[in-house]
């Protein structure tokens, strides 16, 4: 069980490619000419472990949800760290924070990646599966249900208007979705017996965040031994780092409309 | 031998033979005990699920969504009277869904959660309110958790027309999430098949929220 760190769960870890309006202070640098890591320009990077506090999450006999999370988000936040990205965790110890507090954290950046990390109550053991949020179409236009609510067209939401926070990942669909095959495609091949294509699921935490995000779900707590889920925790950080990497190569968006 | 000695024999005697005669008689009560509902809920259960039947119900073949492995659901036939009635047509294929699941580990739902209600709106809006069981009971996680709302959702889907979207309540209020992760506060879609629904077993489901 990870031990837990007293930090503030919103402390800005490396705050390189903050966005200057955000008001957080640059480090200085160090007096010592150490290797520095690469510095990207790009997302921040949110990493959510899901539950804490009170809320335990899944249990299984050797395994509590809220801990293998975090140990697992930590795992991801060193990588990504080391190849320069800027990385902030919702929390980082075991505090609960809202889903709006959570989303509150991804909202605070302009150009952001959020990342929810969760474990299975079931599900095919020593697998990983990528999320990505599925809106109702027929909850665009209530008055205007038709018989078949499918041709009702999805109309984005402009990003220079005001965004419904309960409605903050709509304009961000298609970049989460891309977002969350490209990662499960990373995984499967690190993860083998992880699924090929990612799902579109109503996932709560998802809903509110103003950005590109996806939720990982290894599976599962019922494992006898938990350095199996440990053992996930290194292939699934490289996976993330390269995804996020192959994503601003590949047109520099994280998909973020604000971060033109 | 004593007179008392005698006495007591007796005594002793009556009561081992008393208490022969009400083991044997508690032995039977626990045994009807064992086979009567385990919760109030069962017993519920058991009382709509009578009440959604009628003798005018045409049999047929309905296809319900149980889990078939750990990770994906798929549809079974079951032939059972179904009411043309939208609405009792609904409550059959749910009640069928939560209480009949060809095994233990086939089952989506809890098998203490009822099906307490369910309306549909003029615009094909469902409305599904299911006991406390079916949130306090579902495995929490994102996979388990859209298992059971697919399974619900699939099953409609395949067996009732007419409907366009579901919203799901638990106990007459909306709740947030299903267990902690699939969001409750909005609707998800059904898209009744164009064709009739075929009477040979059909390929496996993909889970529903899987892009196709």
């Amino acid at each position: 069980m990870p031990a837990a760190v007293q930090s503030s769960p919103q402390q800005v870890q490396a705050p390189s490619n903050v966005p200057p309006q955000q008001g957080v202070p640059q480090q200085a640098a160090p007096a010592q000419a150490a290797p520095q890591p690469p510095v990207h320009s790009g997302p921040v990077i949110v990493l959510d472990p899901a539950h804490g506090g009170t809320d335990s999450g899944a249990r299984g006999q050797s395994v509590i949800e809220k801990d293998m999370v975090l140990l697992i988000a930590r795992t991801a936040r060193y990588a990504l760290e080391r190849e320069g990205f800027g990385v902030v965790m919702t929390r980082n110890d075991d505090s609960n924070p809202s889903y709006d507090d959570r989303a509150a954290t991804a909202n605070a950046y302009r150009d952001v990646i959020f990342i929810s990390f969760h474990i299975s109550s079931t599900g095919t053991p020593n697998t990983a599966r990528v999320y990505s949020y599925q809106f109702s179409e027929t909850a665009l236009n209530a008055n205007a249900i038709t018989a078949n609510a499918n041709s009702l067209p999805i109309t984005p939401v402009k990003t220079t208007s005001l965004l419904a926070w309960e409605e903050a990942q709509r304009p961000f669909v298609g970049a989460s979705h891309h977002l969350a095959d490209s990662l499960q495609a990373d995984v499967t091949l690190r993860i083998p017996g992880s699924p090929g294509v990612s799902s579109a699921v109503a996932v709560r935490g998802l809903r509110s965040v103003a950005g590109p995000a996806v939720a990982i779900e290894l599976s599962n707590v019922a494992v006898t031994d938990p350095n199996q889920l440990v053992a996930m925790a290194a292939p699934l950080a490289t996976a993330i780092v390269h995804t996020v990497i192959a994503s601003r190569g590949a047109g520099g968006a994280s998909g973020n409309p604000g971060a033109r | 031998m004593p007179r008392n000695f005698r006495i007591t024999l007796a005594i002793l005697a009556v009561a081992v033979l008393i208490g022969l005669i009400s083991l044997r008689s508690l032995h039977r009560r626990i045994q009807r005990l064992s086979v009567a509902p385990t919760s109030e809920e069962q017993a519920r259960r058991e009382l709509l699920a009578a009440s959604t039947s009628a003798p005018t119900d045409a049999r047929v073949q309905a296809k319900i969504f149980w889990a078939a492995g750990p990770d994906r659901i798929a549809p079974v036939q079951v032939a059972m009277p179904l009411s043309g009635e939208p609405v009792k047509r609904a409550k059959q294929v749910l009640n069928e869904l939560i209480t009949d699941a060809p095994a233990a580990d086939q089952r989506t739902l809890p098998a203490d959660a009822v099906l307490l209600g369910f309306y549909v709106l003029p615009d094909g809006t469902a409305i599904a309110d299911f006991s406390d069981a079916l949130a306090s009971e579902t495995p929490s996680g994102i996979l388990s958790e859209q298992m059971a709302v697919d399974s619900i959702r699939l099953t409609l889907e395949n067996n009732v027309t007419g409907l366009s979207r579901l919203k799901i309540l638990i106990h007459g209020q909306e709740v947030e999430t299903l267990a902690g992760h699939v969001d409750l506060t909005g609707f998800f879609d059904l898209n009744p098949p164009a064709a009739p629904v075929p009477t040979t077993p059909t390929a496996l489901s993909t889970p529903s929220g899987a892009k196709q």
